[in-house]
């Protein structure tokens, strides 16, 4: 019977890899990512597979292109004050603000037919600023005091805050009133149940990019199919599948066995595993690595009298051995970070202070700082007690744990009794973080646009607390009044020399003080097949698949 | 009985089971081993949490006899280490799930009545209890305001204690159950009924004449459910919420090891072998324990 | 047996409710709230879209408020919405619970069949050569964690050998039955390899205590056949413990399957009720977690119900307490 049963299986695993073809055509691209959107409403929860995938069906205003630098998608021109389109001007309470006019593109239509006007920009506005609604990024719609329509195809934005990054609208996520203004109006509460994004994804309305959905299997995958009313470059690919596999090493073989062609650098494979699998199958695969914006760095909290003193948090940086970190886990692709500008963008100082390895230099810190009597290899204060730093992190992320377990050994080497106490993400940020009840340091990272104002992040009026139902992100509790000033002036400063000035002096202040010690800028991977071409990773928040179009197979 | 103990008649039987005296074998070679764990770390001259960037993935060496991991420490000294924990954690887990299953199940069969209602409905309901929001919840509960002593919560081992914690208070039920069944029908017997008619009180008959009537069901069921629990610490770390590092344990071993499995798959043999060979093992010797403490094959043999 | 039913349905709808609130408490017990996610990943909102979004969806109520709210609604039928898929629960529930219950079902019914022939075979001539083979193999299968087995089925499958698709749910642009079955051998087997020996064990555990049996005996010595006793008789008598075994496994492997789910990227219940936990979505993880509990439940009263099928001694009268 045994033997009946091992014939059987063969017959039919053979008959079934018959049937089944694997080998596609070149005109379809098959695409891994390790999640799947929740929902596809553009500016309901923002989350990387979502933003990936509705790139391909949309576009925004603006957006940072490869280069970093700001481009137009959706508009003609890039407003600027040299070309007149953007005006300084006096909101009505007085406030310096600034009008900003944009031509959506002419030909720009929705999937059904309907053309994109000015129509939608309203409907959009009033969505994002209607206090039920439940959409989370208010700020943006927030600054707009009025929107001035000029004709079918050019409005002009009023904001009420000058900022020199006033051009860019990129979060301005266009929403098609033909569609969605009976649903919205209807109960703005219940909008965000009632979306047709959620409720009928594939309704080729909702969509104006080179690609519309044309099926949603939840948890599993999305098809994309061409958009007949696209106006831009027409694309190669007839259909781009993007399948979610969560697992990364089932990731990797799903990729080997040929079930998808290619894994994106915005939700894939972390950096190491990336470079084990160029070792591999770098014959078969091309490896693209992009330095990003995220900064992977350890939170302070500066409330802790230990970690307070700044000698401590010195002698800590001193005594890890980050260039080691660097070269040998990710073999130098993520580079050592000095501050929280990455190098590549263009206010980044140059002439910070690195803090290299020395734990000479560490142990000096420390017994200056007071940690003098070592006890069976650990530092105690004159009060007798032990210095012991406190690491968290997500726990089940496999790279930060690598981190942080070479933390602590470096850090067990120059007598401090490093801790390492992780909780699941859903804890840590939902709780933890937030709350600021971390004791020690906290590893995570931040991602941003390029040259973004660490307003958030950095400004004392920003530390979570319970009187401001703990918004904010200045988790480590950092108080300076010289950065907190710089912060409010850089925003609105126009002059580009003297912006960069500012963000110098913010960088040192940064680096000197060391609320948060830098570890590492992390780098994209994107695993491509030899065949593909024009895909150009971005390293930023805003997706390659924004030109997707420009994808293709090599003849 | 004549001329044997019971004891050493079970011993005879158990012995008579080949693959059960394997598995004990097995099992006290790895608890040595993992016992001697500092031993191994000592002799080797290596330390099982600092990392050493330089030497990652070292190929097996006099050094390092299964060569290094991903952070440069020895891979056999880990395994050692994470034997310990793993160990620990299913027979520690399994006893505690068993002795609380055995006080539960005891009360609730021979005091029968509501009590007995009320404790097998509540056995119910923690059977369908969903364990994932339950660990969730216990991996984020401030454990100093729950009386704990601070230095205790902050040690690495808390991690270890949590998941012994969540085992037992969850895995009791099966051991309730059987227990109760068992006393229902004890309860009964001439023996008890002589008892109580000497004026002995519900403690003494429970624990001195009904209990040791349940010792073999209960051993099984603790061995079983150790194998078990060995299992479930692995995939606790699957889901992030097992062992912590830098504490080794064969389930993080293991889940850590997935990652790499193209690139340096020994990695994962090896706690997945240990893993396999013991949850064999525990399951042979509850097995042959079965046999031997089968009260029938007792009653047959007498 | 209709008060039997009677009252084992009114004890499950009891079970269900008290459940449905520990359940709630032990979600409202999980540290953060959505927003408090919300807050995390927007920096820029201010207090007050905290508290506005907080009002919305009702958290700055007391638990108990909210519970009460929620048990109303639900009483009449509307669960509310999935906060993460911005859907109706129920419509987020239905096609997950399909999936599951066809990756399950097969699984199941492999599982159990190849676990009473495997078992019966052993038992038949205990401590043979073949029973220590049939026994090894089982504990073999009961010892491999879930993960590493998905993962070791995918790299020889659809790696190495390339005959069978990694993960999924069917080839895009195909819709023949073939093209989804083949989805499934893999998700299938490795569900079955980690059950089948559980199955095994308590069958052959029962039919080795059946055989010992009088009324085996008597039948034998009537002069029935080996076989007919065994299959006739024994194994009729020997299902009984594995029927419970396998009802509690009922509701269990609704949940559980998450792991053996997320390996091969199959949208089924188990991954939903993880995310949904994961990702603070109150109306969607209750209605969920209870769904597997209403399971449970149903499991059993079939496993009392399968009781009086096969065995004459056991009545539903008996079964009332």
């Amino acid at each position: 019977m045994r033997r009946c049963l091992a014939v059987l299986v063969i017959v039919l695993c053979s008959a079934l890899a018959q049937g089944t073809a694997w080998a596609r055509d070149r005109d379809e691209l098959v695409i891994g990512v390790t999640q799947f959107p929740s929902t596809f409403h553009p500016s309901i929860d923002a989350m990387m597979a979502k933003s990936y995938i509705l790139a391909t069906t949309r576009r925004p205003f603006t957006t940072y292109d490869a280069n970093w630098e700001l481009v137009c998608l959706l508009c003609t021109t890039l407003p600027s004050l040299e070309n007149g389109m953007a005006q300084l001007e006096t909101t009505p309470d007085g406030k310096q603000g600034i009008a900003v006019t944009y031509a959506i593109q002419p030909q720009a239509t929705w999937g059904d037919g309907t053309p994109v006007t000015t129509r939608d920009v309203l409907f959009t506005w009033e969505v994002g600023r209607h206090p039920e609604t439940g959409v989370s990024n208010l700020e943006l719609y927030r600054t707009i005091w009025k929107i001035e329509v000029k004709d079918d195809k050019t409005f002009t934005m009023h904001f009420d805050k000058l900022s020199f990054d006033y051009a860019g609208i990129n979060d301005f996520l266009l929403l098609p009133a033909h569609l969605e203004e009976s649903r919205f109006r209807a109960s703005p509460r219940d909008y965000r149940n009632r979306t047709m994004f959620d409720a009928e994804p594939t309704n080729k309305g909702l969509h104006f990019g080179p690609y519309t959905i044309t099926e949603v299997v939840a948890g599993s995958h999305v098809v994309l199919e061409l958009n007949p009313t696209w106006w831009g470059k027409k694309p190669f690919f007839r259909r781009i599948v993007v399948r979610a596999i969560e697992n990364t090493a089932a990731l990797e073989a799903n990729l080997l066995s040929g079930a998808i062609d290619m894994i994106a650098g915005e939700a894939g494979l972390a950096l190491d595993q990336a470079l084990a699998f160029e070792k591999r199958n770098g014959r078969d695969y091309r490896v693209l690595y992009k330095p990003s914006l995220v900064y992977e760095h350890m939170d302070v909290n500066l409330d802790n009298p230990v970690l307070a003193d700044v000698r401590v948090r010195q002698a800590l940086l001193y005594g890890l051995n980050r260039d080691a970190l660097s070269s040998r886990l990710f073999e130098g692709r993520q580079p050592v970070a000095h501050g929280f500008v990455n190098p590549l963008d263009w206010v980044h100082a140059k002439d910070l202070p690195t803090y290299p390895f020395d734990p000479d230099r560490a142990r000096a810190l420390l017994d200056e700082a007071g940690w003098t009597d070592i006890r069976r290899g650990i530092r105690h204060n004159a009060g007798g007690e032990p210095l012991t730093v406190e690491i968290m992190t997500t726990a089940g992320n496999r790279t930060r744990e690598l981190v942080e377990q070479v933390v602590q050994s470096d850090w067990r080497r120059i007598g401090v009794d490093a801790r390492i106490r992780n909780q699941p993400a859903r804890v840590l940020f939902g709780e933890t973080v937030t709350r600021r009840s971390f004791p020690g340091t906290v590893m995570f990272a931040w991602m941003s646009a390029p040259e973004n104002v660490p307003r958030t992040t950095l400004h004392s009026s920003h530390i979570p607390s319970p009187e401001n139902s703990f918004s904010g992100q200045n988790y480590t509790g950092f108080r300076n009044a010289e950065a907190d000033d710089l912060i409010e002036r850089m925003e609105t400063e126009l002059d580009r020399d003297r912006r960069f000035e500012m963000w110098q002096r913010l960088q040192h202040i940064y680096a000197d003080e060391l609320p948060a010690l830098p570890l590492y800028f992390r780098s994209d991977s994107y695993i491509l097949p030899k065949w593909l071409e024009g895909l150009e990773p971005t390293g930023h928040q805003y997706p390659t698949t924004l030109w997707v179009e420009n994808w293709r197979a090599a003849p | 009985m004549r001329g044997e103990s019971v004891f050493a008649f079970a011993r005879r039987r158990f012995l008579r089971h080949r693959l059960a005296v394997a598995g004990a074998v097995c099992l006290a070679v790895l608890a040595a081993a993992a016992a001697a764990a500092p031993l191994a770390a000592a002799a080797l001259g290596t330390d099982p949490e600092m990392a050493d960037l330089l030497g990652r993935f070292a190929p097996p060496s006099p050094e390092h006899p299964l060569g290094t991991d991903d952070l440069g420490r020895d891979v056999l000294v880990r395994l050692l280490y994470g034997g310990r924990i793993s160990l620990f954690v299913g027979l520690v887990a399994a006893v505690c799930a068993a002795a609380l299953g055995t006080v539960v199940g005891l009360i609730a069969g021979y005091r029968g009545g509501w009590l007995d209602a009320f404790l097998m409905r509540f056995t119910d309901g923690v059977i369908a209890l969903p364990a994932l929001p339950l660990l969730i919840v216990l991996a984020a509960v401030d454990l100093s305001k729950l009386g704990l002593p601070a230095g205790l919560v902050a040690s690495e081992d808390i991690s270890l204690y949590r998941i012994v914690a969540i085992v037992a208070a969850v895995g009791w039920t099966t051991v309730a159950r059987l227990v109760r069944a068992s006393t229902l029908a004890l309860r009964a017997r001439p023996f008890v009924l002589a008892a109580q008619a000497q004026g002995a009180g519900p403690l003494r008959i429970m624990v001195v004449h009904i209990l040791p009537n349940l010792a073999s069901s209960i051993v099984v069921a603790t061995t079983l459910a150790a194998g078990n629990i060995i299992l479930l610490e692995s995939v606790l770390s699957f889901l992030g919420l097992g062992i912590q590092p830098p504490i080794p344990s064969w389930g993080n071993l293991l889940t850590n090891a997935q990652e790499l499995v193209w690139s340096a798959p020994m990695l994962a043999v090896w706690p997945g072998l240990l893993i396999f060979v013991t949850v064999v093992s525990f399951n042979f010797v509850g097995d042959g324990l079965q046999d031997a403490l089968d009260p029938r094959a007792l009653e047959r043999h007498t | 047996m209709t008060r039997f039913l009677l009252q084992r349905l009114v004890q499950s709808a009891i079970v269900i409710l008290v459940m449905s609130f520990v359940v709630y408490g032990l979600l409202g017990l999980m540290p953060g709230d959505p927003i408090d996610v919300m807050i995390t990943a927007d920096p820029n909102m201010t207090p007050a879209d905290a508290a506005r979004l907080r009002e919305i969806y009702g958290l700055d109520r007391p638990i108990l408020e909210r519970y009460a709210t929620w048990l109303g609604a639900a009483l009449q039928g509307d669960f509310g919405f999935s906060r993460l898929r911005a859907q109706p629960v129920i419509d987020v529930l239905v096609p997950a619970l399909g999936n599951t219950t066809i990756l399950l079902g097969a699984a199941f019914a492999l599982s159990l069949a190849l676990g009473l022939a495997a078992g019966v075979t052993a038992a038949a001539r205990p401590y043979s050569r073949l029973d220590y083979a049939i026994n090894f193999a089982a504990f073999a299968g009961i010892s491999i964690p879930p993960f590493w087995l998905a993962l070791l089925l995918i790299i020889v499958f659809a790696v190495i050998l390339g005959v069978l698709p990694a993960g999924g749910m069917g080839t895009v642009g195909s819709h023949g039955l073939w093209d989804s079955l083949s989805y499934l051998v893999l998700p299938v087997a490795s569900l079955t390899i980690a059950s089948v020996g559980a199955h095994t064990r308590y069958v052959r555990a029962a039919m080795i205590d059946t055989l010992r049996q009088d009324f085996i005996r008597t039948a034998r010595a009537k002069g029935l056949s080996g076989r007919r006793v065994v299959l006739g008789h024994a194994l009729r008598h020997a299902m009984i413990p594995v029927v419970t075994i396998a009802a509690l496994d009922f509701g269990y492997v609704f949940s559980g399957a998450m792991i053996t789910e997320t390996i091969f990227a199959y949208p089924g219940m188990g991954r939903l009720i993880y995310d949904a936990v994961m990702g603070n979505d109150y109306n969607l993880a209750l209605v969920a977690l209870l769904f597997a509990t209403a399971l449970t439940l149903a499991g059993n009263l079939l496993a009392d119900i399968a009781y009086v099928a096969l065995d004459p001694r056991i009545s539903f009268r008996s079964l009332e307490r």
